[in-house]
């Protein structure tokens, strides 16, 4: 149980720390080594832990409720403050509503309200460790010289907060933490709280009118949320008698459906699951290392990992097809709109939305083949989709912008980047990596369950195709070769880099072991049954991964023989290849634009029908409760 | 072997013609004619063709189009003139912006005279090319077996203009690695290099009558500057820069060291002279976006 | 060891095939159009041509894509023949092409990126139906494995008659014919001068190929799939599929990409989809 305690506490503590350290480099020294020390905790805990069964710990800390409340009072006026401060009358009622709702259920149960079990550890905790863990605490480490970058570049118009910044990166990741090892689920409400806090000042770091307002939509949509999980504990502990997580499972079907979906619903908002996407979209705003721990690797997996939970429970039910409906939606539109738009963030954004719609459609399945490639995706999808952000932002650092029309030729300017960048998206859709093996079992899981919900993966998984082939391609084009941008990138940037291609490349070679280990006892342990790939598929994934990996090699043999001419531009080419003879006998250059398809895929009207098919799902699985 | 004869693909280029023999080469096409039962198929991309058509006498205007397109085939290539005035200008030599006929611009192999070429002629004249297009697959399958018949010797003042040629081709690669086609190489004029044969030692490697490498040093205080070794490309890889430098160091025994130096993004040039013993001990700033790099090779059979 | 002779009858014995169809192709559209056509064995000549040029490149490092795309779709190839599972079969045969757009991508030259995006949109458009079918077989057989589907008793296609108009649909598509031949230009279908293939010369294009010809030999075994309880029966559809896939490229006109997809997803949707929910209520 210390394990799981310090797990919890120990990043506060080095964020209270950090709070209070003024000088730049002392912090980043401090960061790097809490960082190091979470890591190695995780891991730590994966090693004491895995031959184990769950365990359960009552962890009866006698003021722990009441300081709990305490923090959430605090926490609500800062948000009532903020609120009216900047005039969001909405943020002020749904911040107010949600804690006047809690507190009442404290006072009026007072003392009656307990949990058995107020923490547990079992294999799914486990894997979200090591993913809160490691992926964490590289991001942090990547803050520190990511951060340093920013604040050269934005030394007027944004204030150097950078104290404040990192305590709320070390908070989170105790509420993190926090989140999955708690059984009580007024525990798990209070972490899951403040994970909205921070993620809304976080947002709102750059201090702008854009910042804010993301800030504060992305604050509204989660608290509705949090508003929705208040609602589900009270009305849980009213038809059943108690809040703790592990009963809510093992009461199954036998006990109220509708607790269940208001905490899914929660997963949902927090998921950023459509209708209820533009807050993860808007949150892009926010530094790199915010939208790559926040907002694609660890926060939003809380909101999955909740529902991943529940899902033995909606397992067969309407509700569970309507989760499952509004997770296929998702993956689907999402998908559709990531091909038609040009900003590099947003793009893995719409990305990371697509990715959990999947998850939530494992979720909403809810058999042991879905959820067993439900959590292969958490991991898989944390993994690559931090070292794709991770790298956008030191692109964005060394080329000024954004917009992947601007990254052209990145693999002769930045070769290393350019090379973890393809690691990174082959690792989302590519065969041998892991996201595919992930899609292949998702297939495989609704096939047996129900084919009509087959249409949202492979409809998706084309376009996912599309929009990453287009970017990998648009890094190797080079037409004008430049000089190399890479030289000035820190240490404390390239080592995250570094652990996390690796990281991508070594799990999908070893993920029958990480199955094995991890997740299949987890499966076990919930439905009795488990998944098992065939051997001789994993044989040939291993050789396919091998090929892949002698790619790089053949750069080694640089093309002796070959002779290099200009391109074929109609015979009219001026100079070289990028240069022809246009009218009147004019010099004109020669560009080359991606297809974004907005007329077929346009954001706006894409999301709008995705939304109403979403909300008309809500409507349906709401009606049919109450 | 005689598969270059089966399989003709052609690219049809029109050089300001009146179409009337662009129309009889479509008519190739047509089932009357049907060349596709010989293998020819038109392909409109140079890099995928053996045989170039060009028709239509050629204009100030299209002859860089005609040699673009020309350097964008691949080796082996033959090029066929369609109608007269592909030959020799036609009834249009006369006009100010004709230049009067292809060969002025590109060397050409067939010529099918006529206005308009008729359909059997250009066949004919296609069929004929095709012999072409083997003897000269045989002879550069010859040259590039045939290295030991490079011959290398000093050159004098009456090859300056072939010299200055074959540096301004080989120095185009270097110019494509930095963008920069202000490079000095490129830029020096003749009687820069006149002015240089004087105090430099010139050396020629010749193959089948034509100057395909050279490179040139002189001797201070102890130390030989070797400079501006070039290959030309379509010679390069054969061992002939080697030779080059070979010789030209046997020419100074009595040098402590020998110095070379090149741009620090030429990585094959430092590839070579690396491979050749020579190590890098010096780079300065040359202009923004270019140093110099400076090897050198001590010379270990003088005392 | 059966394996390995099956691996070494698809390394050594597609290529002839593939190269025999293509021939065939050529020859009998020759015929249709009133001309005498190329001999049938022309696409050998042609490859062997093809070796014996000098390679040019725009950037160097272009031809290895194509060397790795060569490797990969044998060994999808392979995966097939060997009686594989389908599914990683038709995600094998994805990352091959992509190997093959990366390539065009690599030569940085208008008309081979204009290619690479056309031939992406051609992946986005056939792929559903390509899983469709997958999943289809899996719904009657119940299981994914090759070797499984071709010894179920009964032929396919019984079950599965929306799945195989829907492969019919896009076959002209993977055998890069009009009207769907958007990337590349095969010989007298010029788009964008060769589009995905315009940078290439010598050995790669020779590569490149290749390559499709063993693309084509699995997208044909594909279709015999659908037939494969009777194996006679299956080779004279298979063939007369091709007839017919021969016939429609030299009557149809190539269609705009728009076209392409939209037509391609609908059927996917009202065919494929329609077939497979058909079969779900069945077995309910």
């Amino acid at each position: 149980m210390f394990w799981v305690i310090s797990l919890i506490v120990f990043p506060l503590i080095s964020g209270l720390i950090l709070l209070g350290v003024r000088n730049d480099f002392a912090r980043g020294i401090i960061v790097k080594i809490a960082s190091a020390i979470i890591c190695l905790s995780s891991v730590r805990l994966l090693t004491m832990h895995f031959p184990r069964e769950s365990v359960f710990f009552p962890a009866e800390f006698i003021f722990a409720g009441r300081l709990m409340l305490f923090f959430e009072l605090m926490m609500a006026c800062y948000i009532v403050y903020k609120g009216i401060k900047h005039k969001r009358f909405l943020t002020v009622a749904l911040a107010s509503l949600q804690t006047l709702a809690l507190v009442a259920f404290e006072i009026m149960f007072k003392g009656k309200v307990r949990a058995d079990n107020n923490l547990f550890i079992d294999k799914l905790s486990i894997i979200m460790a090591l993913v809160i863990g490691v992926i964490g605490s590289l991001i942090c480490v990547y803050s520190v010289g990511y951060m340093r970058d920013f604040h050269e570049d934005y030394r007027k118009e944004v204030k150097d907060r950078r104290r404040s910044f990192n305590f709320l990166q070390f908070a989170f990741l105790s509420a993190m933490f926090g989140i999955i090892f708690s059984n009580n689920l007024i525990w798990l409400y209070f972490f899951w709280e403040i994970t909205t806090v921070c993620s809304f000042v976080l947002i709102a770091y750059k201090g702008t009118e854009e910042a804010n307002n993301n800030a504060f939509r992305a604050l509204e949509l989660n608290l509705l949320g949090g508003l929705a999980f208040v609602l589900g504990i009270i009305y849980l502990y009213f038809s059943s008698g108690f809040i703790e997580l592990d009963k809510v499972v093992a009461i199954g079907k036998a006990g109220a459906l509708l607790p269940i979906v208001l905490l899914s619903f929660a997963g949902l908002i927090k998921s950023a699951q459509l209708p209820f996407s533009p807050w993860l979209v808007g949150a892009m705003v926010a530094p790199t290392p915010v939208s790559a721990l926040l907002h694609s690797s660890t926060m939003v997996k809380a909101g999955v990992y909740l529902v991943l939970r529940l899902a033995v429970v909606l397992q067969g039910t309407l509700c569970g097809f309507m989760i499952a409906f509004i997770g296929g939606t998702t993956f689907l539109v999402a998908s559709f709109v990531a091909i038609s738009v040009s900003d590099a963030k947003k793009v893995l954004a719409y990305s990371t939305i697509a990715n959990l719609g999947l998850i939530v459609l494992c979720a909403g399945i809810g058999t042991y083949e879905a959820v067993w490639a439900g959590i292969l995706l958490i991991i898989f999808h944390a993994v690559a989709k931090c070292l794709l952000f991770l790298c956008v932002g030191v692109i964005e650092h060394k080329v000024h912008s954004r917009n992947i029309e601007d990254m052209s030729g990145l693999i002769v300017t930045m070769p290393k980047i350019s090379i973890m960048m393809q690691i990174g998206m082959a690792g989302m859709f590519l065969a041998p990596f892991g996201m595919l093996i992930s899609k292949w079992a998702v297939l495989k899981a609704l096939v047996d369950y129900n084919p009509l919900l087959a249409i949202f993966v492979v409809f998706g998984s084309s376009a996912t195709l599309f929009f990453w082939v287009k970017w990998m391609g648009k890094l190797i084009t080079v037409t004008n070769p430049s000089e190399r941008k890479e030289n000035k990138i820190a240490w404390n940037q390239w080592f995250p880099l570094f652990a996390l291609s690796s990281l991508t490349i070594i799990i999908c070679g070893f993920f029958p072991l990480v199955s094995q280990v991890l997740i299949e006892p987890y499966v076990k342990e919930v439905y009795g049954q488990a998944v098992t790939m065939s051997r001789g598929n994993l044989v040939i994934m291993a050789i396919m991964l091998a090929m892949v990996m002698l790619f790089p090699l053949s750069f080694i043999n640089y093309g002796k023989k070959v002779k290099v001419v200009d391109a074929y531009l109609g015979g009219a080419n001026a100079y070289n290849s990028t240069q022809f003879y246009g009218a009147l006998g004019r010099v004109r250059d020669m560009e080359m634009k991606n297809y974004y398809l907005e007329k077929y895929f346009g954001e706006r009207r894409l999301i709008k029908f995705g939304s109403v098919l979403c909300v008309i799902s809500i409507a349906i699985m709401l009606a049919i409760l109450i | 072997m005689a598969y270059l004869k089966r399989s003709p693909w052609l690219i049809h280029y029109d050089a300001s013609s009146c179409n009337g023999c662009d129309i009889e080469v479509l008519a190739c096409l047509t089932p009357l004619y049907d060349v596709e039962r010989l293998g020819v198929i038109n392909t409109g991309n140079p890099k995928h063709a053996d045989i170039f058509l060009v028709t239509g006498s050629v204009n100030e205007q299209n002859k860089e189009v005609v040699q673009n397109i020309y350097t964008q085939m691949p080796d082996p290539k033959v090029v066929v003139a369609v109608g007269i005035c592909a030959t020799s200008g036609g009834i249009f030599s006369e006009c100010y912006n004709v230049l009067g006929g292809v060969d002025k611009v590109i060397p050409v192999d067939v010529y099918v005279p006529g206005c308009a070429a008729r359909p059997e002629s250009i066949i004919d004249g296609v069929i004929t090319s095709l012999q072409v297009l083997e003897n000269k697959y045989k002879k550069l399958r010859e040259m590039s077996a045939g290295v030991e018949k490079v011959t290398i010797s000093l050159s004098n003042i009456k090859e300056v203009q072939d010299i200055l040629a074959l540096q301004k081709l080989a120095y185009q690669s270097e110019a494509e690695i930095y963008n920069d086609y202000s490079l000095a190489p490129l830029t020096q004029t003749l009687e820069e290099l006149k002015d240089d044969f004087g105090k430099k030692i010139f050396l020629k490697a010749v193959m089948n009558r034509q100057i395909v490498g050279s490179v040139r040093a002189y001797f201070k205080d102890d130390s030989c500057y070797i400079s501006r070794l070039v290959v030309n490309p379509l010679y390069q890889n054969l061992g002939i820069g080697r030779k080059l430098l070979d010789r030209i160091e046997r020419y100074f025994p009595a040098a402590k060291r020998y110095e070379v130096f090149t741009w620090h993004d030429s990585k094959r040039n430092i590839y070579f002279y690396k491979k050749n013993g020579y190590k890098m001990f010096k780079r300065e700033k040359l202009t923004e976006s270019r140093d110099n790099v400076f090897l050198e090779r001590i010379n270990k059979k003088v005392k | 060891m059966k394996v390995l002779i099956l691996i070494l009858a698809y390394l050594f014995l597609a290529p002839l095939v593939g190269g025999l169809l293509s021939g065939i192709d050529r020859k009998i559209s020759a015929r249709m159009q009133g001309r005498i056509g190329p001999p049938l064995l022309q696409p050998f000549y042609d490859i062997l041509k093809l070796m014996e040029k000098e390679t040019l490149v725009v950037r160097r490092s272009q031809n290895f894509y194509i060397l790795f795309f060569l490797i990969f779709m044998i060994f999808t190839g392979c995966l097939f023949f060997t009686g594989g599972d389908i599914l990683l079969v038709i995600f094998a045969l994805t990352l091959a092409g992509i190997f093959f757009i990366l390539a065009a991508y690599k030569a940085s030259s208008p008309y081979s990126f204009l290619g690479a995006q056309r031939e992406l949109l051609q992946s986005m458009s056939y792929e559903p139906i390509v899983i469709f079918s997958a999943i289809g077989m899996y719904m009657v057989t119940k299981s994914f494995y090759v070797f499984e589907i071709i010894s179920f008793k009964t032929p396919l296609v019984y079950y599965l008659p929306g799945l195989l108009f829907c492969f019919i649909f896009i076959l002209p598509m993977k055998l890069r014919k009009s009207p769907f031949d958007l990337a590349a230009s095969l010989h007298a279908h010029q788009e964008l001068v060769s589009g995905i293939t315009t940078e290439f010369s010598g050995k790669a294009l020779a590569m490149i190929e290749v390559a499709h010809w063993y693309e084509n030999v699995l997208v044909m075994g594909f279709i015999y799939l659908f037939f494969a309880a009777t194996p006679v029966i299956a080779i004279g559809m298979t063939l007369a599929i091709y007839f017919l896939v021969v016939l429609i490229d030299n009557t149809f006109a190539r269609v705009k990409w728009q076209t392409a997809l939209k037509s391609c997803w609908i059927t996917a949707i009202v065919a494929g989809m329609g077939n497979i929910i058909f079969l779900f209520f069945m077995a309910r």
